[in-house]
């Protein structure tokens, strides 16, 4: 099983509203709508992992930090995120991150 | 590369992304027996919610941006008119709803699903009803037996109309039009069946009281008068002072249904009635709700207003204690509101910054951290990015 990580996003928390619409009017069922979930999963990491090939680089001030089964959460504030195209600043940002190093999927 | 390096590579990606769990999936929803029209159906959903999450740029041809756009609007407009609907809908249902709870008329007169108000005749009864739930809505529809005519009509503290009517006999009766359907009901004639009484039983007046004997409703209370034709008695309601006249009335506080029985036996009524008669009116016993106005109307509005006084007061009281706790959580970061100005910067995008991602290396030295992150995707000021390795400093 690949992480369920990227489920918390614009593509997968989309993805879950419409699911959750297909089961309410029956047309899936929840079963069923776990197993879709799942293959995102498998599609966007390896996605991720083979389609893009961008770095971006970003500076700010730590404001917490927590690491809890293998999982680091950051709170950042005044962040620049530089990428070569453009600069994005924000006053806050969260950041989630699990082991990236071990292949060993959870 | 370097001619589409400027391009955003978040839409490609997604397109990808939903093509490949899409061709994955089919294969799961055939097996489950789900027709491939479902399957399109998600795949649409899916494309739609991202379009109109504006987080991606260029998802889709502009043509469908447009439909999206148009379509928003239409069912926007809809939205209004069905919330105007619902709202009319919803004052009938509980209007509807209130009635069922009501009690059953006389078989002699039809079940109206509408307030009705009982005027008690020595001789007649009649039934009159009202529609509309507000009070004014029912003091203006108030139709009024023959013989009874309009005496007075107060509006209390809590915006109910009351409307004193005079019967031929000389009794007078207010009527009371809570916001809340009441059904009253009396019968006088003999062998009458009595309707039910919802939720509360008048007490039934002792013989002595049928010509100066008060009807008062209480919102929540209905008044059932059980004539009888013999005694002239009915059952009313009393809160207030009107039965001071006679001395005799009492309140009648049934919360059970009751079905009131013969008009023959009057006095069997009072054993369906929770308080025993007799008790004198004292409007202490009423809830405050009860508006009681008796012949000379001034002592009892008084004590009213003292009650309702009361009654607030106790309220106010408890509101300020809780205000004041939480008044006191609340003042402190409200004096610290040179910083509100970010939140509210926050507010205007309306959205959490949120990276997600995994870590190569998280390193820390004093109070200096690194950060080695990889494959993450980035929602910053409403806009999705993505990344396949980031690097950054922070102090903390």
């Amino acid at each position: 099983m690949a992480y369920q990580l990227y489920r918390n996003t614009t593509l997968g928390n989309s993805l879950q509203e419409s699911l959750d619409e297909l089961i309410q009017t029956q047309q899936i069922t929840p079963q069923l709508a776990l197993q879709v979930l799942l293959q995102f999963d498998k599609a966007i990491n390896t996605a991720l992992a083979n389609r893009v090939r961008n770095r971006v680089n970003f500076r700010g001030s730590l404001n917490t930090y927590r690491f809890c089964d293998n999982v680091w959460t950051f709170v950042l504030n005044d962040v620049e995120f530089r990428e070569v195209t453009e600069l994005v600043k924000v006053d806050k940002v969260k950041i989630v991150a699990c082991d990236g190093k071990s292949r060993n999927y959870k | 590369m370097a001619s589409s390096a400027n391009s955003n590579p978040v839409p490609k990606l997604y397109k990808s992304v939903i093509e490949d769990v899409i061709n994955e999936v089919r294969e799961l929803f055939l097996d489950e027996g789900v027709d491939e029209q479902v399957l399109l159906e998600l795949k649409t959903l899916w494309e739609n919610k991202l379009l109109q999450s504006k987080a991606v740029e260029g998802f889709h041809t502009e043509e469908q941006a447009a439909l999206q756009a148009a379509q928003q609007q239409q069912q926007q407009q809809q939205q209004q008119q069905q919330q105007q609907v619902q709202q009319v809908q919803q004052v009938q249902q509980v209007t509807q709803q209130a009635q069922t709870q009501q009690v059953i008329l006389p078989p002699q007169q039809q079940q109206a699903p509408q307030q009705q108000v009982i005027v008690q005749d020595s001789k007649i009864l009649q039934h009159m009803s009202a529609t509309g739930m507000s009070a004014a809505a029912t003091a203006a529809t108030l139709a009024l037996p023959t013989g009874v005519t309009p005496y007075q009509q107060l509006i209390t503290s809590q915006g109910q109309i009351l409307q004193v009517v005079r019967a031929p006999n000389g009794a007078q009766y207010i009527i009371q039009q809570p916001q809340q359907q009441i059904l009253l009901q009396q019968q006088m004639q003999p062998g009458g069946v009595q309707a039910p009484v919802i939720q509360q039983v008048l007490a039934p007046l002792q013989g002595g009281l049928p010509q100066q004997t008060g009807v008062i409703i209480q919102p929540q209370q209905i008044v059932l008068a059980s004539g009888n034709k013999v005694q002239g008695n009915t059952q009313v309601m009393q809160a207030a002072a009107m039965a001071a006249q006679a001395g005799q009335a009492a309140t009648a506080q049934v919360q059970q249904v009751q079905q009131a029985q013969g008009a023959a036996a009057p006095q069997a009524q009072p054993q369906q009635q929770a308080q025993p008669q007799g008790q004198p009116q004292t409007q202490a016993q009423q809830p405050p709700m009860m508006l009681q106005v008796d012949g000379t109307g001034d002592t009892s509005s008084e004590e009213d207003e003292d009650e309702e006084e009361e009654y607030d007061e106790d309220d106010d009281e408890e509101k300020d204690k809780d205000g004041g706790e939480d008044g006191q959580v609340e003042e402190e970061p409200l004096n610290s509101g040179d910083d509100v100005s970010d939140e509210e910067d926050q507010e205007l995008f309306d959205t959490e910054n949120v990276v997600v991602c995994q870590y190569d290396k998280i390193h820390r030295s004093k109070n200096k951290w690194k950060f080695h992150l990889k494959d993450g995707i980035m929602n910053l000021n409403g806009r999705d990015y993505v990344f396949s390795k980031a690097i950054g400093d922070a102090e903390w």
